[in-house]
């Protein structure tokens, strides 16, 4: 449990570099283009892959820090257990969407993979780069979700969220 | 029939507590097996969701006015407008709202809006003999503002899913913001005036105003380069932001000096946080918008509006009843999502420019963020100013009212949004 939570945290953590990163990548993009009349072919694509990889990467990590955006307005008015209850089913429900997304997720991978497809863009990346991280994605959050509801009986969750803008 | 069920599902789960990204994607996804499609899809629109070139601009935006908040520009904001307007009667009321505008100006979000000038007004507004109800309202209603005045992750994220012009939109919110920030100024100078709650404060002197607007200086210019590049055509909303990110770490770390290493990745982590939670609510809506489009419900429920024709005005009406009812409920980036895709189709039947419908969406989104129990701007004022939720939501009602009128003048005059993206 305490080792799919850790592996979370440093997905979540390098995904967050990567989106940092997109800032760097595209204040070049402008100056090359701007100063020195150089647009790059890489700017553009690179940070959207890292956009990409940095989202799905955190997603688990946000599960276990309780970041993900829920309506908290009902459950709270509950007792103590029906709250646990609650978060238990959100929990299952996460499982069998993440779990359904991760398998075709990869379906999806592997059939570019296989086929060798690229995105016929300025770099012409393999398709697969950008894809691969939905399976991992999702898959790293069904098992912090796995991970969560069995740890779920002793700690003391009330609720999978919190509120953002 | 569908439809009932449909929402009914998707309320449940909300209801429930399942994280709003996965309760819309969740019901695409089933929607998507029941009706007999490729469930493919689902991993495809989030996919082309995060793979777009626009949505960049929100973990970017995000990272400025986290390096600006960690670095203390609230206070330099704050300070600044005080120390030109502060004497005037509710002086330190009108200081607080200009200071909202202006982070407004550098900020995409509400919350940071209220959070950071909430700290340094309340305590100062307090000491000075203010009502307390009337500042936690204040500050709430003040932060709303954030996503008003450009730029707006919420307007970024409207203009993603219609595919509208972000830059358009961004424009389109100045004029109800100046307004609105006209009304919440000329409501505090009444209210000082005829309460008599409040210490005047002493006239600051010319060299203070100077030394305080020189610390405050580079924020400004900053709000000034986005604003006047998005409306040049010089960059893209994402460029600017990006370049608005460059700019805040080069005025905190060399101009003001007061972002260290740990806050500096302090304000990493919570835009990829933040940025992740509302993609994923954005790549959700899409696998959930994919599916309610493949059992033509959005062209169901504009056919049924059409053949119940009364008129924009009472759609309008209707539609403001149903947005302050969900917004009891709901918070911001949700109600967009859901409402927009149902609802734009109708709108645009009935003659609504699909922007000033986004600016309309986005002043009744705040009135959401101001009204309990759910209200996240309330949670932020209570958090910041330790008090009930009761205290700042009674506070707020004044405010709500002057919300709900901008909206009014906004439909009597749609130019209010539309005159600066497409007459000036």
């Amino acid at each position: 449990m305490i080792f799919i939570s850790q592996v979370s945290r440093i997905a979540g953590l390098f995904g967050a570099v990567l989106m940092a990163l997109t800032g760097a990548m595209l204040t070049f993009e402008v100056v090359a283009r701007y100063f020195f009349i150089k647009p790059t072919i890489w700017a553009a694509e690179l940070s959207q892959l890292c956009l990409i990889w940095g989202c799905l990467l955190s997603m688990a990590w946000l599960l276990s820090q309780r970041r993900h955006i829920t309506v908290n307005a009902v459950t709270s008015l509950l007792p103590k257990t029906a709250q646990k209850a609650c978060v238990a089913l959100a929990l299952l429900c996460i499982i069998v969407f993440s779990g359904i997304v991760t398998i075709w997720g990869w379906d999806i991978f592997y059939d570019s993979f296989s086929r060798g497809r690229t995105t016929g863009s300025l770099l012409n990346l393999p398709t697969w780069v950008a894809e691969l991280s939905v399976p991992l994605g999702f898959g790293l959050l069904t098992l912090q979700a796995v991970a969560d509801l069995i740890a779920l009986p002793r700690d003391a969750t009330h609720t999978l969220g919190a509120s953002h803008e | 029939m569908t439809i009932i069920l449909i929402l009914a599902g998707l309320f449940f789960l909300l209801l429930l507590g399942v994280p709003v990204a996965f309760a819309l994607g969740g019901i695409g996804l089933a929607m998507l097996l029941i009706g007999g499609f490729s469930p493919l899809m689902a991993p495809q629109a989030i996919l082309s969701t995060l793979d777009g070139f626009i949505l960049l601009a929100v973990p970017l935006f995000l990272l400025m006015s986290n390096v600006l908040l960690k670095g203390g520009v609230g206070r330099d904001l704050f300070a600044a407008v005080q120390a030109w307007v502060g004497h005037w009667p509710g002086g330190l009321a009108v200081a607080t709202i200009l200071s909202c505008g202006l982070f407004a100006a550098i900020s995409g979000s509400s919350v940071a809006t209220a959070a950071t000038i909430g700290t340094v007004a309340i305590p100062e507004m307090i000491s000075r003999g203010y009502d307390k109800r009337f500042v936690y309202g204040l500050l709430a209603a003040g932060g709303t503002l954030g996503i008003l005045i450009p730029p707006s992750i919420p307007m970024i994220v409207y203009g993603f899913v219609t595919e509208q012009s972000v830059i358009a939109l961004f424009l389109a919110g100045i004029g109800p913001g100046l307004l609105l920030v006209s009304f919440f100024v000329i409501f505090s100078v009444l209210y000082a005036k005829l309460s008599g709650k409040f210490v005047p404060v002493e006239k600051a002197q010319m060299e203070e105003r100077l030394v305080a607007s020189w610390r405050a200086l580079p924020s400004l210019v900053l709000a000034i380069i986005v604003i006047a590049g998005l409306y040049s055509g010089a960059f893209t909303p994402t460029e600017a932001a990006a370049v608005g990110f460059a700019a805040a770490l080069f005025i905190t770390i060399f101009w003001l000096r007061t972002l260290t290493w740990e806050s500096f990745w302090e304000a990493v982590k919570e835009s990829a946080i933040t940025t992740t939670a509302i993609l994923l609510i954005v790549a959700g809506a899409k696998v959930f918008g994919k599916a309610i489009a493949l059992y033509r419900i959005p062209q169901d429920i504009s056919a049924f509006i059409a053949a119940n024709n009364d008129g924009p005005l009472i759609f309008i009406l209707l539609v403001s009843v149903v947005l302050l009812l969900m917004g009891l409920v709901f918070e911001a980036l949700s109600m967009i999502l859901i409402m927009t895709p149902v609802l734009l189709p109708a709108a645009m039947g009935l003659g609504f420019d699909p922007i000033w419908f986004g600016i309309y969406m986005v002043i009744m989104v705040e009135c959401a963020l101001i009204t309990p129990p759910v209200g996240l701007n309330l949670y932020v004022i209570q958090a910041v100013a330790r008090t009930t939720l009761a205290n700042v939501a009674r506070g707020v009602w004044p405010f709500l009212l002057l919300m709900l009128g901008t909206v009014g003048v906004l439909y009597a005059f749609p130019d209010l949004a539309l005159y600066i993206p497409f007459k000036w």
